[in-house]
């Protein structure tokens, strides 16, 4: 078999060789300055032209029709039905502009062929029928933009809801974590500072005075590494190595404790902002629930890197920055029941609601989600009833 | 210099450290065919794992080793380095330095009227500080931890922090150390295009008679001097923020389980540095390429182009746009969402000029003569592609839609046509049109063909199916797609695009047979194969030291006299004398 193959090739370079030194002889007699192409080349690519256009033109219409069923199903979120219907018109005008060029593309370059018998048309330039495709698409773009600037402006701007559903979500390498405001309605404070067994910073007192016993603890361990590592590696690159990680590490230890210290004055002026987080409820599951009908107003935050937030069904997207909080709100229209009920009546796929990452975060990022359940609000309050309060969970 | 005789060279002198802009001009395109095929074989590597994840291919151990591909599946951080450095050798040294380089290099005297570059030297320089870096990119391969792995973009702090990820050790160094290398190239040769073409225009060459090869290259030169300063300020901030322990884009950060001592900066910052570039960028791209298959269509067309100051009023208006539309890139960053309606709307902008262009490349092949050469096809191809593209920005610019496409497989479509390939096509119809000025020799025209409609097929097979898995929500940059159960539905396209990249990959095989076997067995070509009215086709084919023997050629026209009436040829050379009473054309 191998054998064959081997042959095959062999053969067909030989071939190839001949050809070409066939043709280097047959070059040899042309003239340099006569025409470097042929008719009947500039006729098949014409021809060619013409093929590809129509078949091109035809798939393209093909794959709408076909493949229309695997995009995105209808929006669960309320702006999302307005930015769907911007996306419609934006997709019309698109396929109008897509069609009728290719159309001109393809036919001009068949029909105009070279023919040696007859000269091109003199046309260097039209004043009115530049004025024309600069004012028609100026116009058009005018009315598009204007379309989209105010869908985005009330996307982006929604009024707050008296029943809204506050919550954060937090990411790190490669998780959400999910924290939502307590019977106050109030997000409490958090800070990067006291991150640990706290998983996502709440600020309270009580955390504050843990997290400074928990990096003195870490302290004092990596002074005990350094003197072990000191005492017990011999090769001297290694050593120098090591010895400066952990310089660096009590750097950063020392300097988180000075950081909460200024957390704890800061709590000693005003204690009303660090008492709100006693009641949040910090989700530590792979699913969150939310309330059907009710705006959703999501915080976001980020422990690490810069992740992005996507909850592609809702239309919803936001990066998650450190240092940073970032927002979007939205108001879920469809059960993940209702959901699969209208995509199956569009003909369409849906395998429940997600929130993925969707901004290059390290090795994990293909596999980065949370899972978002639509309720009913009455079985939502159950839920929510059930949390544990993050006093009660972080002692 | 200054005229046109012999004189001694070495193979030295005349081969490597060339100061010849011709010579210059084929070291770049050489480099920047390489760097291609490096570029393509990654792209090919991490196409297969997306088309058939986990399977086992001989070919990536073959290439990659037991580390990187154990099996022969490729290993999930070797695959976000090879995303990363095919992004950045693509755009980088391939379509700005390749393109620029090449072209800019061999036109701008030529079609002036120039006997060399203003500064050799300098032009010299440029080309070997492009070399060093494009090694110092490619050596970024080698290194224990893997190349830079944070995208093209490499934002902070993911590509601050060698603990985030393996490809932010000393892949990283290198990366930023061979872009501050490249952006020094890139500026010493923009710097000089710009001189040459205000300063070194032969007699009767006024601004209005340059072809527009020039015009775009000389505001592509413009663009590239006032953004590329930019970037380097924001690899070496980054550069600083890795090694010096600064924090200009770092804040609050707990990674590795400790607490950061740097906070105070923003990687926001970072973000806005780099697409004040960035954005231009993809125009440092575009440009010289719309620049070529004018001259191309033009000629080949044997007809003026249509409009051309429309022509060179839409190139500046989109340089312009340009600079104020970088915001786009960050819509989702939660920036205010006022901003996001000013960049709304100033990206959108850039659809009129766009469209300008394209309505008079179809006028120009109205009622044309064409001439379907190799090079007319992949421009007019380029045309195709740049419409194709170039409309699913109107989705991409506008930041309501933005939100559900953003950073999806969509984008990815997007700029692969609009930027990617419709440059490519540019790039090549340069190449197939100008081979007989850069070696005295035809490319074969049959293999062109070949060339060129399996590109084309190949491009749209695999960049049109991809909008759909974009807008099926498919993240890009993903290792597998097989995580989320929502994504099985789309699978089935991602095989269909890498079988067409292979084969498109095979198209290109054929080219650079092409291009090697032509450069020295190729049909000698005449003085002037295309019948074309610019200046570089009276130089003597044997392209001497200082481009014409004796006297520079003077100008009397403009350069697209094309089946003028009056004249019986259909091709008017601009150094031909006008007749009594006759317009100077446009």
């Amino acid at each position: 078999m191998e054998l064959l193959i081997l042959l095959t090739v062999l053969l067909t370079v030989i071939a190839v060789a001949k050809v070409l030194r066939a043709k280097e002889l047959v070059d040899s007699f042309k003239d340099p300055e006569s025409d470097p192409i042929s008719p009947a080349e500039i006729k098949t690519n014409a021809f060619g032209m013409l093929v590809w256009g129509i078949s091109f033109l035809a798939l393209v219409v093909w794959m709408l029709v076909e493949w229309n069923k695997y995009l995105l199903p209808t929006s669960a979120s309320a702006h999302g039905q307005d930015t769907d219907m911007l996306m419609n018109v934006t997709w019309y005008l698109i396929f109008a502009v897509f069609f009728l060029t290719h159309i001109f593309l393809f036919w001009f370059s068949f029909k105009y062929r070279h023919d040696a018998s007859r000269k091109a048309f003199w046309f260097p330039h039209d004043n009115r029928l530049e004025m024309l495709w600069t004012i028609v698409p100026a116009s058009v773009l005018i009315l598009l933009i204007t379309y989209g600037m105010s869908t985005w402006h009330d996307v982006m701007n929604q009024d707050e809801a008296e029943d809204a559903v506050r919550l954060e979500i937090v990411s790190e390498q490669f998780r959400w974590t999910a924290r939502y405001a307590g019977d106050d309605k109030v997000l409490g404070e958090a800070s990067f500072a006291l991150y640990g067994k706290n998983s996502v910073g709440v600020a309270t007192k009580v955390a504050m005075e843990n997290r400074i016993v928990e990096c003195e603890k870490t302290i004092e361990n990596l002074i005990k590494d350094s003197l072990a590592t000191a005492a017990l590696v011999e090769e001297e690159w290694n050593k120098g190595e090591k010895l400066s990680d952990i310089k660096q590490s009590l750097r950063n230890y020392r300097a988180n404790i000075n950081r909460i210290n200024r957390l704890l004055a800061d709590y000693e002026v005003d204690a009303t902002k660090y008492t709100a987080g006693a009641d949040d409820l910090v989700i530590n599951s792979d699913s969150i629930y939310l309330p059907k009908g009710r705006q959703v107003i999501m915080q976001f935050r980020s422990k690490d890197v810069i992740h992005s937030a996507y909850l592609p069904h809702f239309r919803v997207q936001m990066n998650t920055v450190p240092g940073m909080k970032t927002s979007f709100s939205f108001t879920p229209i469809y059960t993940n029941e209702e959901m699969h009920n209208a995509t199956d009546e569009e003909g369409k796929f849906f395998t429940g609601y997600i929130l993925l990452c969707n901004k290059i975060c390290g090795t994990s990022h293909y596999n980065m989600k949370l899972n978002v359940r639509v309720v009913e609000p009455d079985v939502y309050d159950k839920w929510i009833a059930g949390q544990t309060k993050f006093a009660e969970a972080y002692k | 210099m200054a005229s046109g005789h012999e004189h001694h060279e070495t193979f030295i002198s005349k081969y490597i450290f060339s100061m010849d802009h011709k010579m210059i001009a084929k070291q770049f395109l050489i480099t920047a065919i390489i760097m291609a095929v490096v570029g393509m074989m990654m792209s090919l590597f991490f196409r297969l794992q997306l088309a058939w994840p986990g399977e086992k291919f001989a070919i990536l151990n073959f290439f990659l080793g037991d580390k990187w591909a154990p099996e022969g599946i490729l290993d999930a951080n070797m695959y976000m380095s090879l995303v990363t450095i095919h992004g950045t050798i693509l755009v980088f040294f391939v379509l700005t330095g390749g393109l620029s380089g090449t072209f800019s290099n061999l036109l701008i005297p030529y079609q002036i009227g120039a006997r060399d570059m203003a500064s050799g030297f300098l032009n010299m320089l440029s080309f070997w500080l492009f070399l060093v870096s494009a090694i110092i990119m490619l050596s970024s391969v080698f290194v224990e931890t893997g190349a830079a792995s944070g995208g093209w973009t490499v934002y902070p702090p993911l590509s601050a922090l060698p603990q985030a990820m393996p490809g932010s050790g000393l892949g990283m160094t290198l990366w930023l150390v061979s872009m501050t290398v490249f952006i020094a190239a890139s500026l010493l040769g923009s710097l000089n295009y710009i001189v040459t073409i205000l300063n070194l225009r032969t007699k009767g060459m006024t601004m209005t008679r340059m072809p527009l090869t020039i015009w775009t290259f000389l505001i592509t030169a413009i663009i590239g001097v006032l953004s590329f300063p930019v970037l380097v300020s924001a690899a070496l901030l980054l550069l600083f923020d890795r090694s010096l322990g600064t924090s200009f884009y770092l804040d609050s950060i707990y990674i590795g389980g400790q607490p950061l001592e740097q906070t105070g900066g923003s990687p926001i910052l970072y973000e806005h540095l780099f697409w004040f570039l960035g954005h231009p960028e993809v125009y440092i791209i575009l440009l010289p390429a719309l620049g070529l298959i004018s001259e191309v269509i033009s000629t080949n067309s044997r007809k003026p182009i249509f409009g051309y100051r429309a022509m060179i009023i839409s190139v500046c208006a989109i340089a312009f746009l340009s600079f104020i539309v970088w915001g786009h890139h960050m819509f989702m960053t939660g920036m205010s969402p006022f901003l996001g309606t000013v960049f709304t709307f100033t990206t959108l902008l850039i659809a009129i000029p766009s469209a300008v262009k394209v309505f008079n490349y179809l006028a120009t092949i109205w009622k044309g003569n064409l001439r379907l050469t190799p090079g007319m096809l992949f421009a007019l191809g380029m045309v195709s592609l740049f419409i194709s593209g170039g409309l699913t920005g109107l989705i991409l610019g506008d930041s309501a839609l933005d939100i559900n496409v953003h950073d999806t497989y969509f984008v990815v479509a997007h700029f692969h046509i609009v930027m990617g390939a419709s440059a490519i096509f540019g790039m090549f119809a340069g190449v197939y049109h100008w081979f007989p000025r850069m070696y005295g020799r035809m490319m074969v025209s049959k293999l062109g063909y070949l060339h060129f409609w399996v590109t084309l097929i190949g491009v749209y097979g695999v960049f049109f199916p991809m909008h759909f898995v974009g807008l099926a929500g498919v993240p890009r940059r993903y290792y597998s797609n097989l995580e989320f159960e929502m994504f099985d539905e789309v699978q089935f396209i991602n095989p269909i695009i890498t079988i067409f990249a292979i084969f498109a990959a095979f198209g290109q095989v054929v080219f650079i047979f092409n291009f090697f076997y032509s450069i020295y067995k190729g049909r000698k070509s005449g003085q002037n194969p295309w019948k074309s009215n610019t200046l570089e086709w009276t130089a003597p084919v044997e392209r001497i030291h200082g481009n014409w023997p004796g006297a520079l050629p003077i100008v009397h026209r403009w350069p697209y006299d094309y089946s003028k009436p009056d004249y019986e040829d259909d091709y008017v050379p601009q150094t031909v004398p006008l007749k009594d009473g006759e317009e100077d054309g446009h």
